[in-house]
């Protein structure tokens, strides 16, 4: 195809938007609804990820010494994560003495009575130990536990490996949901816009006939309704975008306050700026395939004069 | 130019457009065909442009079976093929102008081409001036002048009418008439399906007649044999 059929055909195509302003709007109004639903599903999955992975993070592994531990065998200890640190898969560890956890003790009541009689020699010395990957916690564990100076099963090692594994399983199972609903979601789209274009190409019956009748190659029939499905794409995602970008700003800011005044500050939702790339991209790919194969397909469909 | 060999056309629902026609229309002639509705006469030129295949036999046009072309080799037959019809079929929105270069628009002619050519095919369908008007201005006759012109600007070897005074009154008729009879005159064969009697039987031309898809008269300087 030449490059001026291309623009004389592209043009129709975006006048074709204008003049149907009516389709044009209920399918660009459909689109963005799908678009939207569609990020908000994302929006929801990345900030559950996000909340999730933080909560990983900041699982640890807590390992008790023996109360009567000798240096030796601390040191041991000690120099075993050093080298799993080494290795990449320790991110940051904490060695606490008895002192410590004795102050810490004290800290953690009001009423200093209620330690009458307790000194920090009665104390258990400990590692707390946040891993690179929380899911490598069994291979990290293992050597350790056979380590002489830790306390006896089950007071020795504490992995909240439980939690771990609800909170994996529920990443899951989000994924999967998330998965299939925007699958949903595409399907409907290029559903409704195949639809409309449909009621273009019957408006435009006329036109078709003619140029089918004038030797017009099939390409050319495509194309003004190629061009519109993907302009329509593009506008819907221009305004899930702002809607999106607007509504997504109003509800951060709203919701994290109100988290933080209800004593959930751990929870957060996430920046729009670092997704906000991602979104418009995916929405501007999503608007336009949909545009062009909803189009493609209800071209097909009616091309057989 | 144009020949049938034993085409039968049977519809999907039973009808028979045609059955076992056999037919040889040569390069520069003017034929007729008459013939009661269902006759047969829209199935005949359908098959020739081919919106239509037939069920057995081959339609050959410029020595090429229609019928075994490929999906892209369809729009270049149509190119030789010029079409007019009935309900004249123009773009509303597009002035007469508009409409002729239309169909060198959708063959890529180039702009140059398209300005010189659009004009004279107007002119010689006697619509120089009325260029810029759009179809709702014009009168019926005028409308199927556009058609006409559009359906020439491509230089057809072939120009195929279907009923194209159908909607037209009696004296505008004869000019379309005796406009296809002009195209003829320079060198383009024309096919003329039509109910017309009294233009049909003034102009004495060959007239193939169709009863119930079969043709059963074929008759140079002919007469329209049917009543309707």
């Amino acid at each position: 195809m030449k490059i001026r059929t291309m623009r004389l055909l592209s043009r129709e195509g975006v006048s074709n938007v204008v003049k149907n302003k009516l389709m044009s709007l209920a399918s660009i109004g459909t689109v963005v609804i799908a678009l939207l639903l569609l990020g908000l599903v994302l929006l929801v999955a990345i900030n559950v990820k996000s909340n999730m992975d933080q909560m990983r993070k900041e699982l640890e592994v807590l390992v008790f010494l023996n109360i009567d531990i000798n240096d030796l065998d601390r040191e041991a200890i000690k120099a075993y994560i050093r080298e799993r640190e080494a290795a990449g898969e320790v991110a940051s560890w904490k060695y606490e003495s008895k002192e410590d956890a004795y102050r810490n003790l004290q800290a953690s009541f009001s009423d200093p009575a209620l330690l009458k009689g307790m000194t920090s020699d009665q104390m258990a010395e400990s590692f707390s130990i946040r891993l690179a990957n929380p899911e490598d916690g069994a291979h990290f564990i293992e050597p350790l536990s056979q380590m002489p100076g830790i306390q006896p099963e089950p007071d020795g090692i504490n992995y909240p490996q439980q939690t771990l594994e609800r909170i994996t399983g529920f990443a899951d199972i989000l994924n999967t949901v998330t998965l299939a609903l925007m699958g949903i979601m595409l399907v409907i789209s290029v559903f409704i816009i195949s639809n409309t274009i449909r009621l273009t190409v019957f408006a435009r019956r006329k036109e078709i006939e003619i140029m089918r009748h004038v030797g017009a190659l099939d390409s050319f029939i495509r194309m003004p309704f190629f061009v519109e499905g993907i302009v329509i794409g593009i506008l819907s995602a221009a305004a899930a975008f702002l809607l999106t970008w607007r509504g997504y700003g109003w509800t951060h800011d709203t919701l994290n306050l109100m988290l933080a005044d209800l004593g959930f500050g751990m929870f957060i939702l996430v920046p729009f700026e670092p997704v906000g790339m991602r979104i418009v991209l995916l929405y501007f790919i999503i608007g336009m395939a949909i545009g062009g194969i909803g189009s493609l397909i209800s071209v097909r469909k009616h091309l057989n004069v | 130019m144009i020949r049938f060999i034993d085409v039968t056309k049977v519809y999907a629902n039973g009808v028979v457009g045609l059955a076992g026609a056999n037919l040889h229309v040569g390069k520069g002639e003017f034929a007729f065909i008459v013939g009661e509705s269902g006759s047969g006469k829209s199935t005949l030129l359908k098959l020739i442009t081919r919106e239509e295949t037939p069920n057995t036999g081959e339609v050959q046009v410029n020595g090429y079976n229609v019928h075994a072309m490929g999906r892209w080799e369809v729009p270049l037959l149509r190119r030789s093929l010029g079409m007019v019809f009935q309900d004249f079929r123009l773009l509303p929105n597009r002035t007469a102008y508009e409409n002729v270069a239309f169909a060198m628009q959708m063959v890529e002619s180039l702009p140059r081409e398209i300005r010189r050519q659009v004009p004279l095919a107007l002119g010689l369908v006697g619509l120089g001036k009325k260029a810029r008007s759009y179809p709702s201005q014009l009168s019926g006759g005028e409308q199927q002048r556009v058609v006409l012109a559009r359906a020439l600007v491509n230089n057809p070897a072939v120009l195929i009418a279907d009923e194209p005074t159908g909607n037209l009154d009696p004296k505008t008729s004869w000019e379309i008439m005796n406009l296809l009879d002009e195209v003829n005159q320079r060198g383009t064969t024309v096919l003329v399906a039509t109910h017309e009697k009294n233009i049909v039987d003034a102009m004495k031309k060959r007239v193939i007649s169709l009863e119930r898809g079969t043709i059963i008269s074929d008759a140079e300087k002919g007469r329209y044999e049917h009543e309707d």
